[in-house]
């Protein structure tokens, strides 16, 4: 009860960002355009329930779910990197760059190491939470060692990435072998044995990548709940004084959550790229590791918020392509995110509206 | 004049006042006296417009006034200076206090007219502060003053002192007793909030004491006596405690040798098992540091520290818990609990990783709910519900669950500051008898208070510091309060 009374600030400003952007369409184009297309962007979010009741055509449901749940996915994974580093008072600006040295980790050694898929993957994903956890390291240090502010350096750190990996490396000695194609982009293809398996076979592109984010989201929220050293990093992130004071070693919890952070937004590369892209893309399409800080905040840091949060916008992204049918942009999700997250961040106005409806309805 | 009447407020279930009326008038000096919880904080706190009361209502010269906020409440000549400071450590002192309503010119902060303001407001009423020091660079006694003078600055009448002396030294209480004097020979009216009935039977024009949400009895100063109000406070007697039999200590536990550090000078002192030692000094004066360097919290630059006769390596806060060291630091809020976590996760905090409240990685939470419980239980900790946040609890309960909670790991060093800053008596006696215990199983204690009254009566041996320095030694038996007192000062006869 009491955390879902937490949750209603986030909630409240999801419906309220929703319902003005609805109106925003409705202006824009007019009332009933707008009715079709979020009609339409609700079933491309969560399935055309009502045709699949009338044909019986799961695919109806499926394809949808499938697109939705893989873009969930990634959003989870980053969401989660920046949620670990908040929990213990850190800013994890970076995982845009630690995302893009994941995918690239798993786009490498999924097209150039050939062993048995059991095999495969889990290298891939190892490869891919190394290498984002290595691009945390460097700001992680510096904080613990020089006292350099995370945000700065891990800001820096993301055009460092992109540089290297979009503009050198994806064009330059890892481009893609040209094998009879006349235009080919990005790295070689992963083999077959690297690729995530799809849950429905060819239906929908539903794959083991959501798997993995609902299991890693559900993992950090007993880590944090559960486990003593869980513990130590909520009580470090409340009150580093009290933390250092108690024997909690501070500098270890700060390293520790940056790691992981990186190793998470690490593995959301990974999963776009064993997922969907099956190589490293000329272009990434979203900045994950950006609306991973949305999803982090939104999902007022909670494991759970999180999954919550991606799985209802990676829906809504999904879906909104649709809107495009109907004349109306599909940029729709992300503004309703953006709307979003400025309003979760007038806290004080939610938990104020709140508190006055709790004691209306306390006193008789 | 302002009135309180009928004055009723509940939180939840619990009624924190209960029809409680209570005039101020002008020029008096009144003092509000009860118990933790016994509803004093909460009666001003509606006055201040901090809280909303559910009946009653407050009348300024006999007109009915809703205060919503306490701008409200300055805006009607109401301060407030609360136990918890509102400073921004890294401004100024005159940053500080002009803060929300700062002198301008040409639109922009006006800093040496805010400072020539500032000066001119600690000059009229008597307060030697920096204005330009950095707050965070000040002693906790400093930054009470810039509390009072921030309300001073704002041109309150009536301003409300919400247990001030906790945090002063003996001459600064003294210093603060004249300015309050001074403040209500010009009409002002001063409420104190106390436990201390010494300080409130010498600085009063008027006593109101409360009791569980109630107002019990008025009282004049000259005709009534501390055994009295004592009794009307708690409702039984309490008598002064025993004076501890003298200890009979054994090995030195710790032992610092020529420690030089920030605050510190060539500091070298030892402390015995089985011995409560106090340090008395001025607030300010390397008390802070000692405890810090002996819990692990404050690197030294040269010197050594001895643990049970052997040269200490790496001293860490979780090295000192390790090895036996357990603290009730000073300044609770920062150090010893973590408001947002529940009483039982602070219960935790500093053995989370051990036997009752760890099994392997995990959160034992069974033991560490029934482990809480007994915690809360032995140190009459209200109210007594492990889920509860910390920040909910009264501070006087906030230290009985960290006192309780460092007592409970059987340390072979306690190190204690401020142990019963802003505590009611019976806690305040709880607390003492504690550490008394202590010192009989065997513990090394360290005493650090700026009550002197408080190192006299629990220490078997004091030591004055100074400067960051020692000034003097003594035993038992040899106190002598006016030598200590100058020792304190730094005077050091023949």
């Amino acid at each position: 009860m009491r955390e879902l009374r937490g949750a209603l600030p986030s909630i409240l400003s999801v419906i309220t960002a929703v319902v003005v952007c609805f109106f925003a369409a409705a202006l824009t184009r007019d009332l009933s355009t707008a009715v079709d297309a979020f009609i339409a962007m609700t079933w491309g979010a969560f399935g055309d329930w009502p045709r699949f009741f009338e044909t019986g055509n799961a695919a109806l449901v499926l394809r949808p779910l499938g697109e939705s749940a893989t873009k969930a996915a990634i959003l989870t994974f980053t969401g989660l990197s920046v949620t670990v580093a908040f929990r213990v008072g850190l800013f994890n600006i970076g995982a845009q760059g630690q995302l893009v040295v994941g995918a690239l980790a798993a786009a490498v050694v999924g097209a150039k190491v050939d062993l048995p898929a059991l095999l495969h993957i889990p290298l891939c994903l190892l490869a891919a939470a190394l290498a984002g956890a290595l691009w945390a390291l460097g700001p992680a240090l510096l904080k613990l060692k020089r006292g350099v502010h995370e945000v700065i350096s891990t800001i820096m750190l993301n055009w460092v990435a992109v540089s290297l990996v979009d503009n050198w490396l994806v064009v330059g000695p890892l481009r893609a072998t040209s094998s009879g194609d006349n235009s080919v982009s990005g790295t070689d293809q992963i083999l077959a044995s690297a690729e995530l398996p799809r849950l429905l076979g060819d239906v929908s592109r539903l794959n083991f990548g959501f798997v993995l984010a609902v299991l890693a989201a559900l993992a950090t929220w007993l880590f944090l709940t559960r486990f003593t050293r869980g513990f130590e990093w909520r009580a470090i992130g409340l009150s580093q004084d009290a933390a250092r004071a108690s024997g909690i070693d501070v500098e270890r919890g700060f390293l520790e959550a940056m790691l992981l952070a990186g190793a998470f937004a690490g593995l959301g590369g990974a999963v776009l790229i064993l997922g969907t892209e099956l190589k490293y893309p000329a272009s990434l399409g979203a900045p994950w590791g950006f609306d991973g800080i949305a999803m982090a905040l939104i999902g007022q840091g909670h494991p759970l918020g999180v999954l919550a949060t991606s799985t209802l916008f990676g829906g809504l992204r999904a879906g909104g392509t649709r809107m495009q049918l109907f004349g109306v942009h599909k940029s729709f999700p992300e503004l309703m995110q953006g709307l979003a997250l400025l309003l979760v961040a007038a806290r004080l106005m939610w938990d104020r509206l709140i508190a006055r409806v709790w004691r209306r309805k306390e006193s008789p | 004049m302002i009135s309180l009447r009928h004055i009723t407020k509940r939180f939840g279930g619990v009624t924190a006042l209960d029809d409680v009326s209570l005039d101020i008038k002008s020029g008096e000096r009144l003092a509000l006296i009860g118990e933790n919880g016994a509803g004093k904080s909460s009666l001003m706190n509606v006055l201040y417009g901090l809280y909303h009361p559910d009946s009653g209502d407050v009348t300024f010269d006999g007109q009915p006034v809703r205060i919503k906020t306490p701008a409200d409440a300055l805006a009607r000549g109401v301060g407030m200076v609360h136990q918890h400071f509102t400073l921004v450590p890294t401004l100024s002192v005159t940053e500080n206090v002009v803060l929300g309503r700062e002198p301008t010119k040409f639109g922009a902060l006006d800093l040496q007219r805010a400072r020539r303001e500032v000066d001119a407001t600690c000059a009229k009423f008597g307060f030697s502060l920096d204005t330009g020091a950095r707050v965070s660079d000040l002693s906790v006694g400093s930054q009470q003053k810039v509390e009072i003078v921030k309300a001073l600055h704002r041109g309150v009448t009536t301003l409300i002192l919400d247990e001030p002396t906790a945090v002063l030294t003996p001459s600064e209480a003294d210093e603060l007793f004249a300015v309050t004097r001074k403040l209500s020979d010009e009409g002002l009216a001063v409420v104190l909030i106390s436990h201390k009935l010494r300080e409130v039977l010498m600085f009063s024009t008027r006593i109101a004491v409360m009791r569980r949400g109630k107002k019990v009895a008025e009282a004049i100063p000259a005709e009534t006596t501390p055994e009295q109000l004592a009794e009307l406070m708690v409702g039984v007697r309490v008598e002064a405690p025993p004076q501890g039999a003298s200890a009979t200590p054994g090995a030195t536990v710790a032992a610092l040798e020529r420690i030089t550090a920030p605050g510190l000078r060539e500091l070298s002192l030892s402390i015995r098992a089985g011995e409560i030692l106090g340090i008395a000094g001025v607030d300010g004066n390397g008390q802070r540091e000692l405890a810090e360097v002996l819990t692990g919290l404050r690197p030294w630059d040269g010197g050594a520290l001895h643990f049970e006769g052997e040269p200490v390596v790496r001293w860490t806060p979780r090295a000192a818990r390790e090895r036996g060291v357990a603290h009730v630091p000073e300044d609770r809020l920062r150090r010893a609990v973590i408001s947002d976590l529940s009483v039982e996760e602070n219960a935790s905090l500093g053995r989370h990783t051990r036997a009752p409240f760890a099994k392997g990685a995990r959160i034992d939470f069974e033991t560490r709910r029934a482990h809480t419980t007994a915690l809360l239980e032995a140190n009459d900790v209200r109210p007594r519900e492990p889920a509860l946040r910390v920040g909910a609890l009264s501070g006087g309960n906030q230290q009985k669950l960290v006192v309780g909670r460092e007592l409970a790991s059987e340390p072979k060093l306690l190190v204690v500051v401020q142990p019963t800053r802003g505590l009611d008596i019976a806690a305040v006696t709880a607390v003492r008898e504690l550490l008394r215990e202590q010192r009989r199983r065997g513990c090394a204690v360290l005493l650090v208070s700026l009550d002197l009254d408080e190192v006299l009566e629990l220490s078997d041996r004091v030591l004055v510091m100074y400067g960051g320095q020692l000034t003097g030694e003594f035993a038992r038996g040899q106190f002598d309060e006016r030598v200590i007192g100058r020792r304190m000062l730094g005077i050091l006869d023949a």
